[in-house]
Order: C-alpha cells, then sequence, then structure tokens
C-alpha cells in the first residue's frame, strides 16, 4: 500500500523529449487511468513507474521510498502487461508461484498463495495446464493472479484488455473494479479506451504528447473539462465542436457561428463570456444533448448517415462540410440524404477559446 | 500452387522427379553400405549393385573394423562422441549467453579501443619477447591480458572516432569463420605447441581440441541464436524483472525454455560440425584423441585404396548423426511459445 509521487518526470529517447516534466500524485489505495491518444506518453510513464524504462529527469517516490533509479525489482511492484507475458513453458500454477519460488517462501505458504489467487480469479480448475491451453481472458486472469500474489504496493495495468472480445473486457473490467474493492491497493492503470478509463477510475489522467491535460474524477471531466481536447476525448460520440465568436448584443451576448449558427448566449454563460467578446471561440455540444427539434438553439444539418443504436439513433449530418453528430428517437424517420433541424440543450453548452482550447467557464476565470 | 494439387500426367512428372531426386541423394549411402559388405576383388574387379545377385556379401570388413587391427577404432570413436558433444554443449550455451547479451543489451565499444587493444597486444608481445627475452607463450599470454584489460578501460574514456554497436559486434564474431581454417589451425597448433612448453599440455588432449572447436563454433551459435532469441517476447523477460527475477535466472529458466528449439537445432548444427571436423583434429591431436574422421582418412594411406574398409567405418561416423538428428529433430518442432503472448 503506498501512494505515488511523481516530481518533473522527464524523459528523452536521444534528444526527442516524449515527456516534458510531469507532476503527478496518486493516493493510496486510488485508482488511477491513465488515457489518451496513442502516443501520448501514457505507456511511457507507466513504465517508467516500473522502472522499465529509467526516467530522464525528475523524481519519483513510491510510498516513502525514493525510487527513481531503483530496479524494477526493488519497486514491489507488480505489473499486467497487455500481451499477457505468461511463462510458455509453465503451468498456470507455475507461473503464479515462480516469483514466490525464485524470493525463496516457503512451499506450504507458497500453495496457500496459489490457490487463493486461483480462487479469486475463478482459476482453480486451470492450474495445472500450460498457457497454450487457455483461453485469452483465462490467460489475463493468470498475469492478474501474477501480480496478486506479489503482494504487491501497487499494482500496474499496462492495456491489460485490449486483446479480449468486448464481451470479454466487459467481464474483465468489473473483475478488477472488484479486485481492487477487495484489495484496495493502489491502482495504475493505462488505456486508450476513454470508455475503459470513466467506467473503472477513481480519477482519470488524461495525457496528450506527455501533458497532463487534465485530472479529475470521470464526472468532472464529463461535465467540465478543461479544455478542448479533453471534451473531445472524453464521451463517446465525440462532442461537436463550432466555430465563432462572441459578441455583444442588445440584450446581452451572442454566438455568431461560422456556419450561419446565430443565437443569444443563455444568461448562465453570460458572466464567464463577457470577458471573450469580440474574441474567436468554439461552441461545443454532446450529441445525446440535442434532440432533432424545431426551435431554440440549433441547428440544420443534412443526414448523411444514421446510426441506429436501440434505445436511440445517432444521425450523422454535414454541417457545411464540417461533420455534426446529433441524437434522435429510436423510431425517427429520418433517411439519410434529409435535411434535418437539431435543437441544443442550452444548458449543456461548453464553451472554448479558438487559441488554445481552454475552457470559459465561471470556474476557469 | 502446390505439388499436392497437380493431377494427372503432371503429377506422375513430378513423382518420377522426385524419385530421381530420392535416388541421387540416397544412392552414395546404399553404395557406402554395400561396398562395407564386398570382398576386395569384387570392389577393384568393375561395379556391382545387388548383394547375393551381383555379388556375395561379406562381414569381413567389419569383423576387421571392430576387431581393432586396422586402428584404435574404439577409441577414436569414443575420442569423437566425448569431444564432439561437449563441445558442442559449451558452444551452444556460451554462444546463446552472448547472443542473449548481443540482443538484449545494448554495448559500445570504441574503434578506438579497439585498435589499442591490437597495437597493445602486438607491441606488448614483442617487447616480451625481444626486450625482456620470454617464452612465446609467456610473452603472448601476458600481453593480451594487458591489453584487454588496458583496452576495455580505454572504452571508458572518451575517445573519438567510430564507435561500433551490436551489429558490428556480431559481424566480428561471424567474420571469424571467413577466413580458410587452415590459417587457424596452423596458429593453434604453434600456440598449443608454445604452451605445452609452459608444462600444461594442450595438444592431443581433451581440453585442447574441445577449446578448438567451442572457439570455432561460437560464431555460427552466436549467429543462429541471435535470431531466434530475438524473436522471443520482451514482455515475458519484463514481467520477471518487475518480479525481482535476477537476470541470470531469467536467461537459465525463461529464456533458454523458451528458445528450446532454437537451442536444439543448433546443437545439433554444431554437433554436426565437432563430429565432422577433420583439419583441426588432424593438426590438434595424434593418438590418445584422435577423431573418427582422421581414422577413417586414415584408411586411405595405410595399407592402399581399401574400399570396404573404409565404407564400413565411413558408415559408423554417419549412423550417429542419423540417430541424433532423428531424435532430437522431434524437439526442434516450433509452437513452443504460444500462450506466452497474444
Amino acid at each position: 500500500m503506498a501512494n505515488i509521487t511523481l516530481t518533473g518526470v522527464t524523459k528523452f529517447y536521444e534528444a526527442v523529449q516524449v515527456i516534458p516534466p510531469m507532476d503527478l500524485h496518486i493516493e493510496d489505495g486510488e485508482f488511477v487511468v491513465l488515457v489518451g491518444p496513442s502516443g501520448c506518453g501514457k505507456s511511457t510513464t507507466l513504465r517508467m513507474i516500473a522502472g522499465l524504462e529509467a526516467a530522464t529527469g525528475g523524481q519519483m517516490h513510491i510510498g516513502e521510498r525514493e525510487v527513481t533509479h531503483l530496479r524494477p525489482g526493488l519497486r514491489n511492484c507488480a505489473m499486467v502487461f497487455q500481451s499477457y507475458a505468461l511463462y510458455p513453458h509453465m503451468s498456470v500454477r507455475e507461473n503464479i508461484g515462480y516469483g514466490m519460488k525464485v524470493r525463496g517462501v516457503p512451499k506450504t505458504e507458497a500453495r496457500t498463495s496459489i490457490e487463493n489467487a486461483a480462487r479469486i480469479l475463478n482459476l482453480t480448475e486451470y492450474l495445472d495446464r500450460k498457457p497454450a491451453a487457455l483461453s485469452g481472458g483465462q490467460r489475463q486472469r493468470v498475469a492478474i493472479g501474477r501480480a496478486i500474489v506479489r503482494d504487491p504496493d501497487v499494482f500496474l495495468f499496462d492495456e491489460p484488455l485490449s486483446n479480449l472480445d468486448a464481451k470479454l473486457r466487459v467481464e474483465m473490467r468489473v473483475e478488477i473494479k472488484q479486485l481492487h474493492r477487495r484489495l484496495k491497493t493502489t491502482m495504475v492503470y493505462v488505456t486508450h479506451d476513454q470508455v475503459e478509463a470513466m467506467t473503472m477510475a477513481d480519477r482519470v489522467v488524461v495525457l496528450r504528447k506527455g501533458v497532463i491535460e487534465q485530472a479529475a474524477d470521470p464526472i468532472t471531466l464529463y461535465e467540465r473539462p478543461a479544455n478542448a481536447f479533453v471534451a473531445e476525448f472524453i464521451g463517446a460520440p465525440s462532442m461537436n465542436m463550432l466555430d465563432g465568436r462572441i459578441e455583444r448584443s442588445d440584450t446581452g451576448l451572442r454566438f455568431a457561428g461560422a456556419t450561419g449558427l446565430a443565437f443569444e448566449i443563455p444568461p448562465e454563460h453570460t458572466v464567464a463570456l463577457s470577458r471573450s467578446v469580440g474574441e474567436d471561440c468554439i461552441l461545443g455540444i454532446r450529441p445525446e444533448h440535442t434532440v432533432e427539434a424545431e426551435g431554440g438553439i440549433g441547428v440544420n444539418v443534412e443526414v448523411v448517415d444514421i446510426e441506429p443504436l436501440g434505445p436511440y439513433t445517432l444521425l450523422i449530418g454535414l454541417m457545411g462540410d464540417r461533420k455534426f453528430t446529433g441524437q434522435t428517437r429510436a423510431d425517427t424517420k429520418t433517411r439519410p440524404g434529409d435535411r434535418v433541424p437539431i435543437q441544443f440543450d442550452p444548458q449543456k453548452l461548453h464553451f472554448f477559446r479558438a487559441g488554445d482550447g481552454a475552457a470559459i467557464r465561471e470556474d476557469t476565470a | 500452387m502446390s505439388v499436392r494439387n497437380l493431377r494427372g500426367p503432371r503429377a506422375w512428372i513430378a513423382f518420377a522427379l522426385c524419385c530421381v531426386w530420392f535416388a541421387f541423394t540416397v544412392f552414395p549411402l546404399y553404395w557406402v553400405a554395400i561396398t562395407s559388405l564386398k570382398t576386395p576383388p569384387d570392389v577393384v574387379g568393375g561395379p556391382t549393385y545387388l548383394p547375393f545377385v551381383d555379388f556375395q556379401p561379406t562381414l569381413k570388413a567389419w569383423r576387421e573394423l571392430f576387431s581393432g587391427i586396422r586402428g584404435e577404432f574404439y577409441s577414436n570413436f569414443w575420442s569423437s562422441a566425448i569431444v564432439a558433444v561437449s563441445s558442442s554443449f559449451f558452444a551452444t550455451l556460451l554462444g546463446a549467453m552472448a547472443a542473449y547479451a548481443l540482443v538484449r543489451f545494448p554495448f559500445r565499444v570504441k574503434l578506438l579501443s579497439g585498435v589499442l587493444f591490437f597495437v597493445l597486444a602486438m607491441g606488448g608481445f614483442l617487447a616480451g619477447r625481444y626486450w625482456l627475452g620470454l617464452p612465446p607463450a609467456t610473452a603472448s599470454i601476458l600481453s593480451f591480458c594487458g591489453a584487454l584489460a588496458l583496452s576495455v578501460f580505454a572504452n571508458r574514456l572518451a575517445l573519438p572516432g567510430k564507435v561500433m554497436m551490436n551489429d558490428d559486434i556480431v559481424f566480428w564474431f561471424v567474420s571469424q569463420r571467413l577466413f580458410p581454417p587452415i590459417v587457424v589451425a596452423f596458429a593453434l597448433f604453434l600456440l598449443y605447441t608454445e604452451i605445452g612448453k609452459l608444462g600444461f599440455k594442450l595438444t592431443d588432449t581433451y581440453l585442447g581440441l574441445t577449446l578448438a572447436y567451442v572457439a570455432f563454433s561460437l560464431p555460427i551459435v552466436v549467429w543462429l541464436m541471435r535470431d531466434f532469441i530475438s524473436a522471443l517476447p520482451l514482455e515475458v523477460e519484463e514481467a520477471a524483472l518487475v518480479d525481482n527475477v535476477p537476470y541470470w535466472r531469467i536467461f537459465f529458466e525463461i529464456v533458454l525454455p523458451m528458445c528450446r528449439p532454437g537451442l536444439i537445432a543448433t546443437f545439433v548444427i554444431t554437433l554436426a560440425f565437432t563430429w565432422n571436423e577433420f583439419l583441426f583434429a588432424l593438426f590438434l591431436t595424434n593418438s590418445e584423441w584422435q577423431t573418427l574422421p582422421v581414422l577413417i582418412a586414415g584408411q586411405n594411406s595405410q595399407r592402399g585404396d581399401e574400399w570396404w574398409a573404409i565404407s564400413a567405418a565411413a558408415l559408423v561416423a554417419i549412423v550417429p548423426m542419423i540417430v541424433v538428428a532423428g531424435l532430437l529433430g522431434r524437439l526442434m518442432r516450433s509452437g513452443l511459445l504460444s500462450g506466452a503472448v497474444k
């Protein structure tokens, strides 16, 4: 059990900087998910915590110990890899128990630990099989079992579910969360899948090009994204982004969109936006906060595709040359080629500065 | 398009060609086998092909072979077997270690420190020989050890010039097999004789021949094992590293078992080389540790061309390799890695 502190940690490959100085504090027992598009440095960060990559600069602490230059084996982390990384010539029992054998744990004690881990992970009947005779999900459970018996300070997961099929992924997601509740050990989990990040994390750290864009709990990320990148990355389908400008009007402020969209800005946004009068900005609206209806704040789109998802249907439309995704009722009669009005929920509008993408809200003043 | 899909006359043509090739490869073996069963008049009196039809087979050559009147057959057989198996074993083990290091760890050897090694070793040898009057073996051992220590130290300094990486080192390993073995055999014989003068006998000893074979097999072992090891998934070793498994255990308990097919293939190839090797054995041994190929070659000169005796001895030399290849070939199958990743 331990917290993790990264202080100004950097990583260079030759002369290329992949992680600019990064500060991150992970609380004892917290489940933190590092998420971001590929190449954002999330795996590198995790591997630096594990000690598999050396940090070029900065300091790293696990609990009270400084571990910056400690070799991986001495950091008391357990790591689960995307590719499972099982020992193919050993049975499940040997795979789980190998670390204990190396550490010289007495045999009876090791057996108890292995059987305990196997019971937690439903692997008891497979203990004498080789990894080749297991399914993907079982293999990943063996890898997790290997991590559990380590009784580590920190669990590190490097995209552990990416190789599993969709159904299994959902099941394993629940199992890992249950494991966290049971063990209450600090867990750091890397994924590129924002659904995985949202559903599992106590706190999600969104990374882009090695920079932490926002670190917050899932609901905050969704409702109060720090910038346009986080807003677009979190949520599926992605938030719609419409270019425009804030102007002063007779009664308050109005948004003048580049694509002919223009409306009076609802009063709850005017305080924050009054500082940006005359500036270019981006309007963000999530598809789930739109309806197919006339009137109010909204746009007209030309529907190019419809995606019936059961509870509701997505309208993939075009506004000029920009894609716009709206949501409508499952029984919609709209077909590709139609031109339909989309109405926005005025409570759910997001505004971002056009220059740096930072959110314009009262709390970001 | 596979040969298996051929139908009609084409299939028969393919079959016929395969038969021709089969006969082509098997005939020498057959010829040696029947020649070993012939009497001297049958051998010299023109070609005969079928036992009991063309000629009356006899076991005379075999009886002579095993009775020992044609040289110390048993002794040579066991020398061959012991030297070949042990040198292949050590070459495969050491070569696998070297290959693992070359695949997993980056090495940086500065060209200048390599040049320094060469200059110091040669200069030290000459200086020891002519200024200090040391015997050649003493001079070379001292100068090589000194040069090695100094150049390893020099490599840590900020030397200018080209830096050689792992690929260069592998090429350097393999390049040792590019020049004719006779060059090495001469040099090795001289070196062994000189070391012998210091009271440490290497010529015609187990140690001398095995050392030479290990050294000469290493390049090919490193070359082969490097490919096998670089095909192993790195994450498996990383998982062990995170679990605080020391490197030597990772190598022996995880890496070696994972590349077992490669190890066995390499061992068999090395064994074929050491079992069949003639030149080094001819130079470095004479009676006690003489190997089978030298004995077989000797049959040719002792009492003229006695092909029946040569054939019997040659068959004895061939059979163990066929047995080894047959037994170990089963273990060479791939698929051992399945289940490790993905």
